[in-house]
């Protein structure tokens, strides 16, 4: 079969009546949802923004008032915690509104597709492994400076000839290996999300590049 | 309603140019659901992007740039795809049409010919049988005239051996 033949096929496809859209079936449709990538990874983090806010807030709320105010430190590592995610959500949001860009050329469009996607998950796997040193190191100073001593703690102190410092430094010494494998499971953990979305979309950018 | 006026332009749009996107979900999806929801996003994103058609490109490149882009990088899973060996495989709304028996086989033999190929060489297949030229391909696809060239002849080659091999059944086991 010669190549015109399959253009004179496709025209007479054309010919042929569609599947019937009236204008109400487009009307319909106009009111649904994206139900693309881009639109559910959106989606995706408006809900999880709001699990945050909602389980955050009384949390906050209930440490700065209970215990006389005592265990406020709780609620100040919650609130820098909760300042730190609105960064991070509205970075995320930001990298998403500039992920597509429909209208554009096709080249163009995957482009961008795929430099935004990367961003998104390497500030994703650098926020998440950022998070565990800082919340360690805060929980640590909370428990070192506003916690009261446990009943034979200050006799362990007395005995124990090391300096006070030294208790920060195998805190730092544990932090370092936890890091690394937060870091780890993090990568392996967008790799399973994003990993093979991105491949495929380099795949199709070094298609079209190619001559 | 919002915009009454604006979204009664863009359904008259839709519709004049529906066989477009019919032929787009065809193109890329391999099952009726799988064209359907296709067919939805593509309607979803046209609205989105109309407001700010200001008309630079002919309305049919920026509808074909919207379609492919959505087509292509929409990468969910898909359900089991068809083999059009058989005619009750052929997309749904074709079914009804009489077609001569060599119609028929030649409609399948396109279908499978262009199922074999990538997102990209589809697209650009899509583009060579509606006749674009490939000044439009470029301003669809953002491809270089030059290396557009290379690729349609890369193409019609592979078509070429694919319909001849469906058809004499060379190359086949």
């Amino acid at each position: 079969m010669e190549l015109e033949n399959l253009k004179s096929i496709w025209k007479e496809l054309e010919a042929q009546p569609t599947p019937e859209t009236d204008g109400e079936q487009i009307l319909a449709l106009l009111q649904k949802k994206s139900r693309g990538p881009v639109a559910r990874m959106r989606r995706n983090l408006i809900r999880e923004l709001l699990l945050i806010t909602v389980t955050y807030i009384p949390v906050i709320l209930f440490y700065l008032v209970e215990f006389e105010g005592r265990l406020s430190a709780i609620s100040g590592l919650l609130f820098l915690l909760g300042l730190f995610f609105c960064g991070y959500y509205y970075r995320k949001m930001m990298l998403l509104k500039k992920m597509q860009c429909v209208s554009c050329m096709v080249r163009s469009n995957l482009a961008r597709h795929v430099e935004t996607l990367k961003k998104y998950t390497r500030f994703y796997l650098l926020a998440g492994t950022l998070i565990i040193p800082f919340t360690a190191i805060y929980v640590y100073a909370i428990l070192r400076w506003k916690m009261p001593h446990a009943s034979g703690l200050q006799l362990y102190h007395r005995l124990s000839p090391a300096p006070w410092w030294t208790n920060s430094i195998y805190w730092l010494l544990l932090l370092a290996p936890l890091t690394i494998a937060i870091y780890y499971i993090n990568a392996w953990y967008i790799n399973r999300l994003y990993g093979r979305h991105i491949k495929k979309l380099q795949e199709l950018l070094r298609e079209m590049d190619e001559e | 309603m919002l915009y009454p006026d604006l979204q009664e332009a863009f359904i008259h749009l839709v519709d004049q140019h529906r066989g477009i996107l019919h032929k787009v979900c065809r193109l890329y999806c391999f099952t009726e659901p799988d064209r359907q929801d296709l067919f939805q996003e593509i309607i979803v994103q046209l609205w989105r992007s109309y407001p700010s058609f200001r008309g630079d490109a002919k309305f049919s490149t920026w509808l074909y740039r919207i379609a492919l882009n959505t087509a292509i990088s929409d990468l969910r899973k898909q359900h089991r795809r068809i083999t059009l060996s058989d005619p009750g495989s052929l997309p749904v709304e074709l079914q009804d049409i009489q077609y001569s028996g060599e119609k028929e086989e030649q409609l399948q033999l396109l279908y499978q010919a262009i199922n074999r190929l990538t997102e990209v060489e589809r697209a650009l297949t899509m583009l060579y049988l509606e006749d674009k030229s490939y000044q439009e391909m470029e301003e669809i696809l953002g491809i270089s005239q030059n290396n557009l060239r290379v690729k349609m002849n890369r193409i019609k080659d592979k078509l070429r051996k694919m319909t001849k091999e469906a058809t004499y059944g060379i190359g086949k086991p």
